[in-house]
This record gives C-alpha cells, structure tokens and sequence, in this order.
C-alpha cells in the first residue's frame, strides 16, 4: 500500500512574508542569498477504508464451504481479504478504518498489533450474524444493505485515502448512485467484487422458484440451457457495466471468484492489477 | 368402426391424475438465491421466448395427454369391418393322414395346411372362436374353441402327421360333437388323398361322410401333384434255394418312372435293381437265394423324381420262415392225431409211413441241432433217432421195454407237469395200455390203478448224458384207437401242450408285420428294441409303441427262457401312398365356393397394434422435446481453479 513519504523533497519556492523561517533552506539562502522556502511532500496520514458488505445475500451459503481448494463462502472469503488487506496497512504504519453494511465500525487503528483487533472484532461480528440469521427465516433478515445509502453517507465524512470495497453488489437498487458518490470523495476507491460459483455457474435445474435471501422476492425459473445462457450473458453485461463505471468514477474493479484461494487473490490477482506493491 | 371393449374408456380418467400431477409441479421447489436481481433481468430479456416455453410444457402435457388417448382408445380395441377373412365359430379339420406328408407342396403338404390354418387364426377376429380337430385314425381337438391365438397357434406348432389313414367319419362326427347345438363354419384342409388306386369315388375324402357336413362348408385343397413311389409290398418265403423276397414296387403317378430298389439282408446290402415302373402300375422284383438264416430284411426305394411321400419308400420284414416248427408223424394214418396236429399254428407236420433217411448222426452233432425237423411223432411205428431229438411215442410200439399190459387204467392221479395243464384226464378210458420200463428221467406223469398212462421227460436230466443230449420225450403208452381219449376235450389241449413243451413256438403269437400304431399281444416284461435303439419293457396292457417303422427286436418272456421274436412295422399303406390329390372330390366345395355367405363376406380387423405404435411414437417425441428443452445436468461444469 502507498504511503506519504512526508520527509521526502518535492521543490522549492519563493518566500513570502508570514512563511515559517524554519523552512527556508538556509544552504541556498547562504549561496544565493535569497531565501527559498524548500518544499516537501505533503505530509498527510494515509487512511485505509476498508467496506465490508455484511448483507444476508454475502452470508449466502457461507457454510457450504467444502474446504477444497481453498474454496470458501463468499463472506468467509470477504473477511479473509479484508483481514488480509487491514493487516497490510496496519503493518505499513497506516490508518486502518472498517466499516461493515451494518454501519458497525472498526478503528481507526494503527500499527501491527491491531491486526489481532482486527480479526477478534470480525470475528465476533460473524458470530453474531450467525446467531441472528439462525433465529430468523430468510428474507426477514435485516434491512437490506442499501449500498448508495451506506456509501454515500461514508463518502460524506471520510478522511481521504484508500477505499477498498468488499462486496458482492448483489443490491435491488444498484450501486450506481454509491459509486458516484464515492467518486465525487476524495477516497481512492477500489471495488472488490466478490461472487461464488454457485452465482457464477448456478447450478440447480429444472422449474424451481427462485426466493431473493433479502428481500424474499420469488422469481420462477425454468431452467433450460437457454435461461442458463441467458444468466451468464447477464452476469457478464452486469460487471462489464460495473468495470466500466468503475473507471469514468476513477475507481478500480477486480472481479473475485471465491473458489479462487486467497493466497491467490492476495499475492498474484491483486499485484497484477497494480493494487498492492 | 366398433369398439369392443368400451369400458375401457374408463381409463381416460387417468388423464385426470396427469394433468393434476402438472398442477402440481407447477408448484415449483423452493430455492434460496443470494438474489433474484440477475435472474429478473436475464429472465426479462427473455420474455419474447416466455411463450415457448408455457407453450413447451403446455406442449408435453399435451403430447401426454394424445398418448393416453392412443393407449385408452387401443385398449378399448376398435376394429374396422374389413372384407375377407373369416368370423363366427369355426371349425378346422386338419388331414394329418400319411399322405400329407408329401413334399409336392413344400416343405411339405402338412406344413402347407397348417399355413392355411395359421392365416385362419391370423385372420380370427374379436370375439370369433376356432377349433382345430386333427384328422388322422383317431381323430382328437387339438383346442377347444377360442380366440387365443397363441393357443391355436402353439397347438397347430405341435400337430404332427401320422402314419395312418384319416378317419374322417370320426373326425366330421367329432366336429358336429364339437359344435353341438351352433352350426360352425367347418374347413377342412386335406388333400383328399388316400383313396387308394383307381378312381374310386372321393375315399379320402369319402363321400358319405361328406354328405354330413353342411353345405356352408369350405375345402381348402392341399398338394398339387400325384407323382409317387412306393413299396407295397416285401414278402418272404421259403424256396428250395432259400429265402425268396418278392418287392413290390408302385407308381402311383401318371409317368412312366425308373426307381432304384435295394434290398438289405441284416443291414448288408445283398441286392439292388432299377425297376421302370408304368404310370399307374406296380413291378415285382423277387430276389433269390438269400441266407435262410437271415433275420431282418430291408427293402429301401430311390427315386430322383416323382417321389413325393418318402414314408412308404422303405418296407421291412423279419424272416418268419424259421420259426415255422416242422413235425414228422411217422403214422399209418390216424385221423385224430393228424386233425390234432393240424390245428396248431406254425407247425408243418409231414406225414410218413416210413421213417426218412436222415443224415448221419455224427454230421447233426457237428451241424448242431438242424434234423430238418423240430419234432418226431412214432404213432405205433419206431424209428431210431438221436437222443437230442423231441418225440411223442404213441402207442406200443415204443422204444422203451414193454413189461406187460394192464387194462385197470382207472385215474389215479395227474402230476404237475407243462403238457397237463388244463387237461382233465378223469372221463378217459382205456382199452389197455403197456407198461413200460421207463428210465429214471421219463417220468409218470399219469398214474392209473393199472399204472402210468402217460410219461413224460427230458434227456439231459440224466448226469451221463451231454450237453446235446437235450431231447423231450413223451410216451403215451396205448394206442389211441383203443381209448376215447381222442374223443375228449382233452385231446387237443393235450397235443396242443405236447407239442409246445416239446417243440416251444418262437414268438408264435406274434405277427411278422404289423401297421405303425398297431398293438401287439406281447406277455408283460418282455423286452423290445424300438428301430431308433431304445429299450422298452412290456407291461400288463402289452406293447403299442408302434409308431416308428422299423425292425422291432423283441425278447419275449416265457415260462422258461427269453425267446427271441422280432417283428417288422411297416407304413405298407397303398390307399397313403397314392397321394393324388383327390381334387373331384372336392369339386365345387372349394375355398372359393361357399364365399357368399353374408355372415362371412366381412370380418372385424382390429387396429388396437396401430394405435399403440402411435402412441410409443408420440410417447417418444415428448421424451426428445423433454430432453431437448432441458441441459443435462450440469453440476459437473462448476469451474474448479487450479491449485496454486
């Protein structure tokens, strides 16, 4: 992750009266005899914003984990990345802020030893999602993750920095409004889109009713080899338009599969895209 | 177009239960998707198929639904009235008699009918009912009346020709037995053979007989050509230059044919001629000289053409001859022992006043036990004979010592003995009788007050004499003229007794040749060798397992020892043979005759096979429309990633 180098020299200016005389570079004032007021870069905290989609569609059959191959649901695999990610900026001496869809907050933390935070603070919120959904049927769950509400609202207060999004977009709404939002920010924002497989390349067939875990919206399907095809072009116009939104509003976009294994993701997919360094 | 099973339509409720079952899975299975967000807009994009697709299903149910109704409709077995064919109750007789056997409708005329047959159960429609009488000597139903097919047609599989002329005053009496009170459709499928040579009025079919049936009565003739050979006769006899065979050979055809006849001495050919025998004639072949000895005889016929029956091209005889006993009554004449004598079966007596020359003695030991005769019967007259030889002294004049004459010949008593058996000895009287100083063999098998009236006893039951040295001897003591024992019942029964005891018949009850399926008087246990190599053993109701022309070797259980006693089956059957289709007896009667019966000009056709095949071909498009519509499961095409 980036960091201010905030000793580093950028350039030198003229002075001005009301400039602080401990910046005047005294070297060239005594070889010149003018003074230069020496510029560096600006120094600022760098501030690491990480959002955690915790919507019942992301803790969809996040049990059906099998284990293989690093194979994991799509919030196991959410809050890997997220663990993951928070531990690097905390390991860079950065700001690190966690905000889950339900507007439960972590940090601002700094420094290694949060990492253990981190994960303690993930971990207990799972747990008590876990409790939750466990008392209460599907598509009764807890509001709808309404991401252009959450990310507006974020985007109204936050510090500048790194935003890294972690999602599955999967909103009756659309994210749109949200991504704009973000984009009018300050916040360098990178979308991590996370879908299984089982959104990917469903796999149940036949004519079955659809029931959306959120908003229990039912949709009847038959499904033949043509609704299938159907999907998949939809899903593929459907990130396309993301990719392509994501880049007029100055944001990054990485599609993840959570069958791919996190060390995967972490060491290869996300240097390619020039995420990490 | 009729239905015959309308309740069956009831089964069209099952279409009920189809479209519930549809109902029902319209109600889909629940599945719990992270969102239905991707599903509606894939889902909107494919609105404009959204018709296809209620219209597929609609599509199955609908195609179900004609399957059904194919299935319901067949089962409810619709039938068309289609001309031709046959209805009604039927009635099929099935000449099974020899001459069916021809092979001028091949395979065979048998086989002909029964396809005849086979499309009168083809053609039985709904409801119809058939029944097959199988004509031969002892006609019987093969099926009671029905509709089954199956049954008619496993029935006819089995059917067989016999080797016998058909009865058909039974069979047409078995048929109207069969009918009882309707009045069945009668076919008959013969050839109208058997009727023998000449132009006899219709005897295999005879007329008669014929007249019985009603005049709506079909004749479906069989078998087109009369060329045929046969053995109608093999017979043997006795010459002076040994065993003669005399061959008949008979064409029953009307051309002229040649025919190679061969002739089998114990399965040794001895002899072979070509015969050309005239269209409707027979040619007689004697053949000479053969071993007197000989016991089966084989006479075999090849033809290359105009042969059609192959059953009656082989005839067998057995050599009866030798079984003939020969007497010599050795007489100055008495009339009651030669009319005694006379009276047996297969006993040649000669009659001499002197005794023959009869070949040295040493030379019979040598030859064995041939004398030329099998029993000498001294009627007051001596003669000097070996003592292998079988006799009955009669009268005085017996070789034995006579120590006197006694004249109380009251009966005393009878001993147990073969040639008393059911002889009653009590009226007879005697003038006077000799006694005899008997040896110690020749025992009294008569005691009267005076003495024996009768000895009786075997040779070889003296320790000193040999093994050859077997003959019998009976000894009545008195001249018959002066007694009245020839007077008595007694008499025959007794020379009768005497001459088998001493003299046993081989198989004399036995005829040399019977007809296949004839039975014959064999005493229970005795044993038989059927012509195919298998053993049979008689028991009480005697032997009838004559159905295989052949040489039978028969071991006949006796009193004393198993007698050898072959005894030939042969087709011999010149009414078979002449397989001449008897087409006049026919005339008018035909297949084509009796057509105008109404009730007969249409039959009804049911088409319930053509519906069902319509309904496996629709059952089999909604499967390929199901299959088409929907991709194979596709759990397997989950992407894995590569381990890294």
């Amino acid at each position: 992750m980036r960091r201010g180098r905030s000793i580093e020299f950028a350039d030198y200016r003229n002075y001005t009266p009301g400039d602080d005389p401990r910046r005047v570079d005294w070297n060239i004032y005594a070889r010149l005899e003018k003074p230069f007021i020496k510029l560096y870069e600006d120094e600022q905290d760098l501030t690491v914003h990480i959002l955690l989609d915790a919507s019942p569609s992301m803790r969809w059959r996040d049990e059906t984990t099998d284990g293989s191959a690093g194979a994991s649901g799509k919030w196991t695999r959410a809050a890997q990345l997220a663990i993951a990610i928070g531990h690097i900026a905390l390991t860079s001496g950065d700001r690190l802020l966690l905000e889950l869809s339900t507007r439960e907050r972590f940090g601002p933390k700094r420094g290694a030893p949060a990492t253990a935070e981190l994960i303690a603070f993930i971990e207990s919120k799972s747990a008590e999602m876990d409790l939750r959904e466990s008392r209460i049927a599907p598509g009764l769950l807890a509001p709808a993750s309404g991401l252009n509400a959450w990310w507006k609202r974020y985007a109204l207060d936050a510090r500048p920095g790194i935003c890294v999004i972690i999602s599955d977009l999967l909103d009756a709404e659309g994210c749109t409004e949200g991504l704009n939002a973000l984009g009018a920010s300050r916040l360098d924002t990178r979308l991590l889109h996370t879908l299984c497989p089982a959104e990917l390349e469903p796999e149940f067939a036949g004519d079955v009713r659809l029931k959306d875990i959120e908003t229990a919206v039912t949709q009847d399907v038959s499904l033949d080899d043509a609704t299938l095809r159907q999907y998949r072009d939809r899903l593929r116009a459907w990130t396309g338009d993301l990719r392509d939104l994501c880049r007029k509003r100055g944001a990054r976009y990485h599609l993840t599969n959570t069958a791919t294994p996190i060390e995967q993701i972490m060491l290869r997919d996300l240097r390619r895209e020039g995420w990490l360094v | 177009m009729n239905l015959l099973n309308a309740p069956a339509l009831l089964f069209a409720l099952i279409a009920i239960p189809i479209v519930l079952l549809y109902l029902l899975r319209l109600r889909r299975r629940e599945q719990i998707v992270s969102s239905t967000l991707l599903w509606r807009q894939a889902l909107l994009d494919r609105e404009a198929n959204t018709l296809w697709q209620r219209l597929r299903r609609n599509l199955l149910l609908l195609l179900q639904l004609i399957t059904l109704a194919f299935l319901v409709f067949a089962l409810s077995r619709p039938y068309v009235e289609a001309p031709g064919g046959i209805s009604g109750r039927h009635i099929v007789l099935l000449d099974a008699s020899a001459s069916m056997m021809a092979t001028d409708a091949p395979p065979s005329r048998f086989e002909a009918a029964k396809a005849k047959a086979r499309e009168m159960i083809d053609q039985l429609g709904p409801g119809d009912a058939l029944s097959i009488i199988l004509v031969d000597h002892a006609p019987r139903a093969l099926t009671a009346a029905t509709d089954n097919k199956a049954e008619l047609l496993n029935a006819l599989d089995a059917a067989q020709p016999s080797l016998h002329a058909a009865n058909w005053s039974a069979a047409i009496a078995l048929a109207q037995a069969t009918a009882g009170s309707e009045s069945p459709i009668i076919t008959v499928i013969s050839d109208g053979a058997g009727g023998g040579r000449g132009a006899g009025p219709a005897n295999g079919l005879p007329a008669s007989p014929l007249s019985l049936l009603p005049d709506t009565a079909r004749f479906v003739p069989i078998g087109t050509s009369g060329d045929n050979l046969a053995i109608t006769n093999l017979s043997l006899r006795r010459t002076l230059q040994g065993l003669a065979a005399l061959v008949r050979v008979e064409n029953m055809g009307s051309q002229p044919r040649e025919a190679l006849v061969s002739l089998r001495v114990d399965g040794a050919l001895a002899d072979a001629r070509t015969l050309i025998v005239p269209a409707r004639q027979s040619v007689a072949w004697t053949v000479n000289g053969l071993d007197l000895r000989a016991s089966a005889i084989q006479a075999t016929l090849q033809a290359g053409a105009g042969n059609a029956l192959a059953i009656d091209d082989t005839a067998y005889a057995v050599n009866t001859v030798r079984e003939m006993r020969r007497a010599l009554l050795l007489s100055r004449g008495n009339l009651f022992l030669e009319q005694a004598l006379l009276a047996l079966p297969e006993l040649e007596v000669t009659r001499a006043m002197t005794p023959p020359v009869l070949p040295d003695a040493g030379l019979l030991v040598a030859a064995g036990r041939d004398f030329g005769f099998d029993l000498f019967i001294l009627d007051s007259l001596s003669m000097t004979l070996p003592p292998e030889a079988n006799a009955l002294y009669v009268g005085a004049a017996a070789p034995f010592t006579v120590t006197g004459q006694f004249s109380n010949t009251d009966y005393v008593r009878a001993e147990a003995h073969p040639i008393m058996d059911a002889v009653d000895w009590r009226g007879v009287n005697i003038q006077s009788a000799a006694l005899l100083d008997a040896p110690a063999w020749l025992k009294p098998v008569v005691q009267t007050q005076g003495g024996p009236a009768l000895y009786a006893g075997q040779r070889n039951e003296s320790p000193s004499a040999g093994p050859l040295a077997a003959g019998r001897i009976v000894v009545i003591p008195f001249d018959l003229r002066r007694s009245d024992l020839p007077l008595q019942i007694a008499f025959p029964v007794l020379i009768a007794n005497t001459v088998e005891w001493l003299a046993p018949a081989q198989g004399a009850s036995i005829p040399a040749s019977i007809r296949p399926g004839e039975a014959v008087a064999l005493p229970p246990n005795s044993r038989v060798q059927l012509p195919d190599g298998s053993v049979v053993t008689v028991g009480e109701r005697g032997f009838a397992d004559t159905d295989q022309p052949g040489i039978y070797q028969a071991l006949v259980s006796g009193a004393r020892a198993p007698i050898r006693s072959d005894f030939a089956v042969n087709f011999i059957n010149p009414a078979e043979s002449n397989i001449a289709p008897n087409l006049q007896a026919l005339a008018g009667r035909t297949e084509s005759a009796p057509a105008t019966a109404p009730e007969t000009a249409t039959t009804q056709r049911e088409i319930w096979p053509w519906l069902a095949a319509l309904a496996l071909v629709v059952l089999l498009a909604e499967w390929w429309i199901y299959q088409r519509g929907l991709p194979a499961l596709n759990l397997k095409r989950a992407t894995r990633p590569p381990n890294t």
